[in-house]
């Protein structure tokens, strides 16, 4: 029985949902959007932590990149005040460019790197840039899972976690 | 619950914004229908126009101000805070560039609110850089409008100073028509932008002296910073280049259109297990002990190895998927069991999640080794739990050493060593990681390579001193040149070269690697009758220990490990003293090497078990904190950690609305309650103040719940668990100084520092 989850991960058959990890946000920094780089145990014997670390660094910059206060962005602020900011109905902004790229690199790593490991990794956007949620998913196969999701991330129904 | 559900249409919140709309734009309007034309006939065609441009910035920003999501946090979602309804403390304490934060949790929302991050109570949204609610635009001011709020004040206050002027040179012009209608117009639009001017321009000077120090309305009102430091500010020019400047946050919006979904599809890539997954069978005259090697927070395995110990129970859920994998057939009374974690397993928990499980079987098993890869992954495992780069990790080298010894050294190698070795190397080679756990793993293979025979000699401990450049147990960024001293010397266990734990599992590995060897002659008196005699009662005639040892006292779990030791000294004495020799100096050679790594580790932990959910916010600011994480964490959260201003701890979702007082409002009551402590550092006090008394007595069974919780909290306690480790490791460490391996350490008493400053006392 395949489930959709969230339009973001098939569970195909002998897949079910585990449980979910879930990466804070590391403030150490002030406000600036970076996500904790450090390996979670729940992973362990999922993902290299150098692929899981890749993943996160890579994100980090990504957030990074769109939060810049540089020329671009005095330069969008600057049209949108002259444009009495009816550009904002034509164009997207910087850190919305910067989303879509994000959003493109996480479900790249989805197909490459986690899907293959049994893991899906949630865009952070979806839950406020506060968590970014990595569901590990079990191969044994268990079909008591509810399938389907309309929730905003993940999966709300899930099998109990093997413990 | 979606932010507008089930609530009513309120006409009465809709009067301010009405208002004001109905004033700007009313009022401009008449000041350019009845004054704008005689201005642009008299002084210039530019005045109606400048007034125009600045009217249209004004709306502009007002509608952006209005209707532009301020920046609302999405619910979370159930399977976030699954951990944390009924458990979680309400705050959590984050470091942010050395201050301490306080992250409250939101009931309504389900999550702790990010710093600077406030619940209005008229929009029921969590709003981040919450500004203020302004019933004005009827908006909540927040991150992303904030801009065009300040820019709406400050125009507007342009705007109203050019009304104004240009009535007054309109008025001033025609006194002698003062009951002209355009004059009477006039002046009525001079009264209405006079009257509102003085409280307009007292909230722009108020905003700009708050851009300016880089603060938000609620942190100003509610006096989190007074006297203290404000850790969001980036000086003046940064703040307001910040507020001006920044680009446009997006919208925290789930999107409901289908992005392309990804299939997943069993079986998933284990990538240490299948590439690493070892078994090695070692047959010793009939006995055959099973290694498999997979990763997991092996630790579990270790102790049990150790004659006096009851099987370790394995690691619960990947240690069964291992096994699933793994063709061995293996199931000692170690490996058949899942724990998660006791105080001397936790000794033996690699640092490194990618570590492979080894399953160190008692005398009697068959340690299978199907192919190379498995080969590097049981060494990898050695490898990777010791490095302490990463993770310290404290391993009792006794432990994991002993239960390796036993289960090689109780059967001829069958497996065709050099064949392994061969492998390994080159598997090693090719599965080298950046991660620094992988330097063990390559020392790991060139250990296998070399001959062993000085392991096993008589003079074990002095060949290791020869062998094993202690320099590398100081150095352990040599820890390649170190790996390869290691190899040539084959017996020494790698100690040093990377953590001080490696040296540990090195041994054992190297152990089991020379036990495999062990078909040479020369090996093969001593290891059959060691393990036979050590290992032979252990898996087999114990039953799964009914005690875990996560629940026991330091001090017992010492007792227990130094019989342990004692049983395999004798043993290896009777037999040969080498492996002896070996395991102890390893532990020896650690001491001084994994002190710094524990206390290296720390900074670390208040910051990232603070910004966790589940975790309490103990873990905010205190070492002690940390030492009882895993004590609070798992059954004291609710009532121990209050705001002061607060009675409840974490409500759960069914009663959140409870909470709902807890909004911007309330939220300066609160902060007021906690103003006194005239900075954010003030909520770690409070929430720490319950766990202090607590630490002093948990010296001990801190370690044992630490283990217990260790995957929670793994990275951030680092500490504990390397404290226990080194509990565990000072069994060895009065040996490992030059004495023998017998009975005459356990005369010895040690004394380690462990995480937050507390000394154990660890009876050798």
């Amino acid at each position: 029985m395949e489930t959709e989850l969230q339009a973001v991960g098939l569970v195909g058959r002998g897949a079910s949902l585990s449980h979910q990890v879930f990466i804070q946000r590391d403030y150490s920094d002030g406000t600036s959007c970076r996500f904790q780089v450090h390996f979670p145990s729940e992973l362990e014997g999922r993902v290299e932590r150098s692929l899981f670390e890749d993943t996160v660094k890579t994100l980090n910059d990504y957030y990074a990149e769109a939060e810049q206060v540089g020329g671009g962005s005095y330069l969008e602020g600057g049209v949108a005040c002259a444009t009495a900011y009816l550009i904002f109905l034509c164009m997207e902004t910087r850190y919305e460019k910067v989303l879509r790229k994000v959003a493109a690199y996480i479900q790249e790593q989805n197909q490459k790197v986690y899907a293959p490991r049994g893991l899906l990794i949630s865009d952070p956007v979806q839950r406020g840039m506060r968590v970014i949620e990595i569901s590990i998913y079990d191969d044994h196969g268990s079909t008591d899972s509810s399938s389907g999701s309309s929730s905003v991330s993940g999966s709300t129904a899930r099998s109990p976690p093997v413990s | 619950m979606p932010n507008s559900a089930g609530k009513r249409f309120k006409p009465t919140k809709y009067i301010p914004v009405s208002t004001a709309a109905t004033l700007l734009v009313g009022s401009t309007t008449l000041f350019f229908v009845f004054t704008c034309p005689w201005l642009s006939k008299v002084i210039s065609a530019a005045v109606p126009l400048y007034n125009g441009l600045v009217f249209i910035f004004v709306l502009a920003n007002f509608s952006m101000a209005t209707f532009m999501d301020p920046g609302v946090y999405p619910r979370a979602d159930e399977d976030e805070d699954k951990d944390d309804d009924f458990r979680a403390p309400l705050y959590k304490n984050v470091e942010i560039k050395g201050i301490q934060v306080r992250m409250k949790w939101c009931a309504t929302c389900h999550f702790y609110r990010p710093p600077r991050c406030s619940h209005c109570s008229v929009c029921d949204n969590c709003v981040e850089d919450f500004d203020h609610h302004c019933p004005w635009v009827n908006n909540c001011i927040g991150r992303r409008n904030y801009r065009y709020f300040f820019l709406f004040l400050l125009s507007l206050t342009i705007h109203m100073v050019g009304v104004f002027s240009f009535g007054l040179i309109f008025v001033l012009h025609h006194r002698e028509r003062l009951g002209a209608l355009h004059t009477t117009v006039t002046l009525v639009v001079m009264c209405i932008a006079g009257l509102f001017f003085i409280p307009v321009m007292g909230l722009t000077g108020f905003h700009m002296v708050l851009v300016a120090r880089g603060r938000t309305t609620n942190e100003q009102v509610t006096g989190k910073f007074r006297g203290g430091v404000n850790p969001f500010t980036k000086g003046c020019c940064g703040n307001v280049k910040y507020v001006l400047c920044s680009p446009l946050a997006p919208r925290y919006i789930v999107d409901p259109r289908k992005k392309p979904s990804v299939k997943i599809q069993p079986p998933f890539i284990r990538p240490d297990l299948s590439d690493r997954q070892v078994t090695v069978k070692v047959s010793d005259n009939g006995i055959h002990s099973t290694i498999t090697s997979s990763k997991s927070k092996k630790r579990l395995d270790a102790p049990d190895d150790n004659e006096t110990q009851p099987p370790l129970p394995p690691k619960a859920d990947r240690y069964n998927q291992l096994k699933s994998q793994l063709t061995s057939s293996e199931e000692s009374s170690l490996s058949g069991k899942t724990h998660p974690s006791t105080p001397a397993m936790y000794k033996f928990r690699p640092s490194f999640g990618t570590m492979p499980k080894v399953h160190y079987h008692v005398t009697g098993e068959k340690i299978v080794m199907p192919d190379e890869c498995k080969t590097s992954a049981i060494l990898e495992e050695g490898v990777r739990s010791h490095d302490y780069k990463s993770e310290p990790n404290l391993d009792l080298p006794e432990y994991t050493n002993a239960p390796l010894h036993r289960t090689f050294q109780s059967s001829p190698f069958q497996l065709d060593s050099d064949t392994i070795n061969s492998r390994t190397l080159s598997l090693k080679q090719g599965q080298r990681r950046p991660e620094k756990g992988q330097l063990p793993a390559l020392q790991l293979q060139t250990v296998i390579s070399t001959p062993y025979k000085s392991i096993f000699s008589p003079n074990t401990l002095s060949n290791r001193n020869g062998s094993l450049s202690y320099d590398s147990l100081l150095n352990p960024s040599l820890s390649p040149v170190t790996a390869s001293e290691c190899m040539s010397h084959r017996g020494m266990p790698s100690m040093g070269f990377h953590s001080p734990y490696l040296p540990t599992k090195m041994c054992h590995i190297r152990e089991s690697e020379m036990q495999r060897h062990q078909v040479a002659p020369t090996y093969s008196p001593v290891i059959p009758s060691r393990g036979m005699g050590r290992h032979s009662p252990h898996p087999r005639d114990r039953d799964p220990s009914p005690v875990r040892y996560d629940n026991l006292s330091q001090t017992i779990m010492a007792s227990i490990q130094e019989r342990k030791e004692i049983e395999e000294r004798e043993k290896r004495m009777r037999h040969g003293r080498s492996q002896t020799h070996i395991y102890v100096q390893d532990s020896g050679l650690f001491d001084g090497g994994y002190n710094p790594p524990p206390n290296a580790c720390y900074p670390d932990g208040p910051r990232g078990p603070g910004s966790r959910g589940p975790t309490p916010p103990a873990c905010g600011g205190s070492r002690d904190n940390l030492m009882g994480v895993g004590v609070v964490t798992y059954g004291q959260r609710t009532p121990v950690l209050r705001h002061a201003g607060s009675t409840l701890g974490r409500v759960p979702r069914t009663s959140s609305t409870s909470l709902h007082t807890d909004h911007s409002s309330t939220n300066s009551s609160h902060s007021k309650t906690t103003a006194p402590e005239g900075s954010y550092r003030s909520p770690a006090h409070q929430t720490h103040s319950p766990a202090m008394p607590r630490s002093p007595s948990y010296s001990h069974q801190k370690l044992s719940y630490m283990s217990a919780h260790e995957r929670t909290d793994s990275p951030h306690l680092g500490g504990p668990r390397e404290v226990m480790k080194v509990n565990g490791q000072m069994d060895c460490h009065p040996s490992a100084q030059g004495t023998t391996i017998s009975p005459s350490r356990h005369s010895n008493v040690k004394k380690v520092t462990g995480v937050g400053g507390t000394t154990y006392e660890i009876s050798v």
